[in-house]
């Protein structure tokens, strides 16, 4: 298990973020889990003197989650990623990438998040 | 003007100049010139002695790139190179170790030709080679 | 005044890279940078949820081809401690011996390099031809020269016998002697000198804000290398990180060149306290839980975080590397630099693109 991880809620994700970076911590990266219908979960990691900590929240489907680009600039990149493989809608991401920054037009929407994947063959492709 | 260690760095200099005079280069003239293989290199899945292999299909289902397809009813073994990547995991896995490998990398190919032993029933000369 | 839009890359002569910027100049300067990556996005994250935790081995180490032990390092470390697997003390040796021998071939590729992208082709063939001594050590002992596949989950899968040990450390200090002579030419060459020193700073408080990692951070001043959590057998051997307070171009050379020392200095420690035994246990049942797992790459840290659910398969590997962490530091230093240091800037990261798109 991983040491030093707290579970908290989107509506606390700015606070906690801030105060994190109130207390001198570097950030490191974020991770998602994909769960299928449930959502997904977002795992923030922190990093101060090579201790790590961790904040856990749960995102629903189709539920906004704040960028914590505007406190972390280095999150940016992270939170696109995010954005673009597990189809999370975050907002005010500092540099949007607009779904752009991995795939291309042709791939198909959010590949990491676990759904049921429908081809639908586009009129005139032929 | 000219210090220390700049007077020194050109006596360096000199001496290289003479050193690489003298001595051989560090390349290989290449096609006239090969290194042999290290003992124990991976360089390729080198084949597989079919006579000894009893399909149990261990060899495919470690394998990490999904190279191997073993078939047990047609007693057949196939590997397709250009999927292999020379981990060799199959051969420490192989229960009869019957897999081996070959130290010398995989020649350039212009086809992408995959290699199918089939075990010949009670044939008088082993190890059949035909390609799919 | 006007502003014009240049594009660099994905192809550039100096850069293999395929790392696409727009820079928006004003003349000379760059005024703002736009990095755009995906050129070699392989859904590497996505492949591994259809593997074996044991297979998955050979996929992380696919994620780049200059740091591929430590991937695997990294994914092995994770697994080994969801499962609870003590390795023996010997494969911990063995797994630091090869991965500062990666550490080494890394840092003297970026130096070949560095040196090829300010235009000194006699000093980039000088490094790399003492780069391919190391290159054929991997070749000898693990099989292979890039993708060297040693580490597996509960050890690793081959040995290094004592001849072979030996070997090593006389070729290693060949490699201490040759670099003393290159060294003078990145240290106090004037030339070098003039394109290196003063470019693309980036400050203490700056780098720790965007969060950089490895050399970049080191070269700014910020003690930050995971070796010293003493993870393998790091804990037993005696280093110290190397730092540099500029955080210039030249600080992040020095760092690296004085870090080819370090490890060449760490793999002789190795060799010496080299201990007997197995180099391999048995491992059995599947992985459950999650971990989050970091080395120290030749780029920088790597993050592994791994979700298990007691299957074969992996819920879930992310994989945070270097790279990844640099880039929003390189957009910081590129605004106010000349078209010309570019290459040079881009190259002081010292990216990875295929490790940052996975």
């Amino acid at each position: 298990m991983i040491e030093n991880m707290t579970e908290i809620a989107i509506s606390q994700l700015l606070s906690e973020t801030q105060k994190m970076k109130y207390e001198d911590y570097r950030f490191v990266t974020a991770s998602c889990v994909s769960l299928g219908d449930d959502g997904c979960d977002v795992i923030y990691h922190f990093d101060k003197d090579l201790e790590m900590k961790h904040l856990k929240l749960r995102v629903g489907k189709g539920e906004e989650l704040p960028s914590v680009s505007k406190i972390y600039f280095c999150a940016l990149l992270v939170e696109n990623e995010m954005k673009e493989l597990f189809g999370i809608n975050i907002t005010d991401i500092a540099v949007d990438y607009g779904g752009h920054m991995l795939l291309s037009d042709e791939e198909l929407e959010s590949p990491m998040a676990k759904q049921q994947i429908t081809i639908v063959e586009k009129k005139g492709a032929k | 003007m000219v210090n220390r260690s700049e007077v020194k760095s050109m006596f360096d200099m000199i001496g290289n100049i003479f050193k690489n005079l003298g001595s051989k280069p560090a390349t290989r003239m290449y096609p006239f010139e090969k290194r042999e293989a290290f003992k124990d290199a991976r360089g390729q899945l080198g084949g597989i002695d079919i006579d000894a292999c009893i399909f149990c299909g261990i060899c495919a289902r470690k394998c990490p790139s999904d190279a191997i397809v073993v078939n047990k009813a047609e007693k057949s073994w196939e590997v397709d190179r250009f999927k292999c990547v020379v981990c060799s995991v199959c051969t420490e896995v192989c229960p009869k170790k019957c897999l081996f490998m070959s130290e010398n990398y995989t020649d350039a190919a212009y086809t992408k030709e995959k290699a199918k032993h089939v075990q010949q029933p009670k044939s008088t000369d082993n190890g059949e080679q035909a390609s799919a | 005044m006007s502003k014009t839009v240049i594009p660099f890359g994905p192809q550039h002569p100096v850069l293999p890279e395929p790392l696409h910027l727009k820079l928006v100049m004003q003349d000379e300067i760059i005024v703002d940078a736009i990095p755009a990556i995906g050129y070699v996005h392989r859904g590497l994250e996505k492949l591994t949820e259809t593997k074996e935790f044991t297979q998955n081995t050979f996929v992380v180490e696919r994620v780049c081809g200059i740091c591929s032990c430590m991937h695997a390092l990294a994914y092995c470390q994770g697994i080994e401690s969801l499962m609870n697997i003590e390795i023996p003390d010997r494969a911990k040796y063995l797994r630091v011996l090869w991965a500062e021998l990666h550490r080494i071939h890394s840092h003297l590729l970026w130096l070949g390099l560095l040196a090829d992208a300010f235009g000194f082709e006699s000093l980039f063939m000088q490094v790399w031809r003492n780069r391919e001594k190391v290159m054929d050590i991997m070749e000898e002992t693990a099989g292979s020269r890039v993708i060297i596949s040693v580490n597996t989950v509960g050890g690793t899968r081959r040995d290094i016998s004592k001849e072979m040990l030996t070997k090593i450390s006389v070729i290693v200090d060949e490699i201490k002697e040759d670099l003393k002579q290159v060294e003078a030419a990145f240290f106090n060459d004037y030339t070098v000198k003039h394109r290196l020193v003063g470019v693309g700073v980036l400050t203490k408080e700056d780098a720790y804000a965007l969060g950089t990692a490895g050399p970049m951070a080191r070269a700014s001043g910020i003690k930050q290398d995971l070796r010293m959590t003493g993870y393998s057998a790091y804990g037993e051997l005696d280093f110290e990180p190397i730092i540099e307070q500029d955080g210039d171009s030249y600080a992040r050379t020095v760092v690296r060149l004085k870090e080819v020392y370090q490890s060449i200095n760490l793999i002789k420690q190795c060799i010496a306290k080299m201990p007997e035994g197995e180099i391999v246990v048995p491992v059995k049942g599947n992985p459950n839980g999650e971990v989050v797992s970091r080395v120290e790459q030749p780029r920088g840290e790597v993050l592994y975080y791994l979700r298990a659910n007691g299957s074969k398969t992996l819920d879930r590997l992310r994989i945070r590397t270097p790279t990844f962490a640099n880039i929003p530091a390189l957009l910081h230093m590129l605004p106010g630099s000349q078209l010309a240091d570019v290459p040079v800037l881009i190259l002081t990261i010292d990216p990875c693109i295929s490790c940052t798109e996975r």
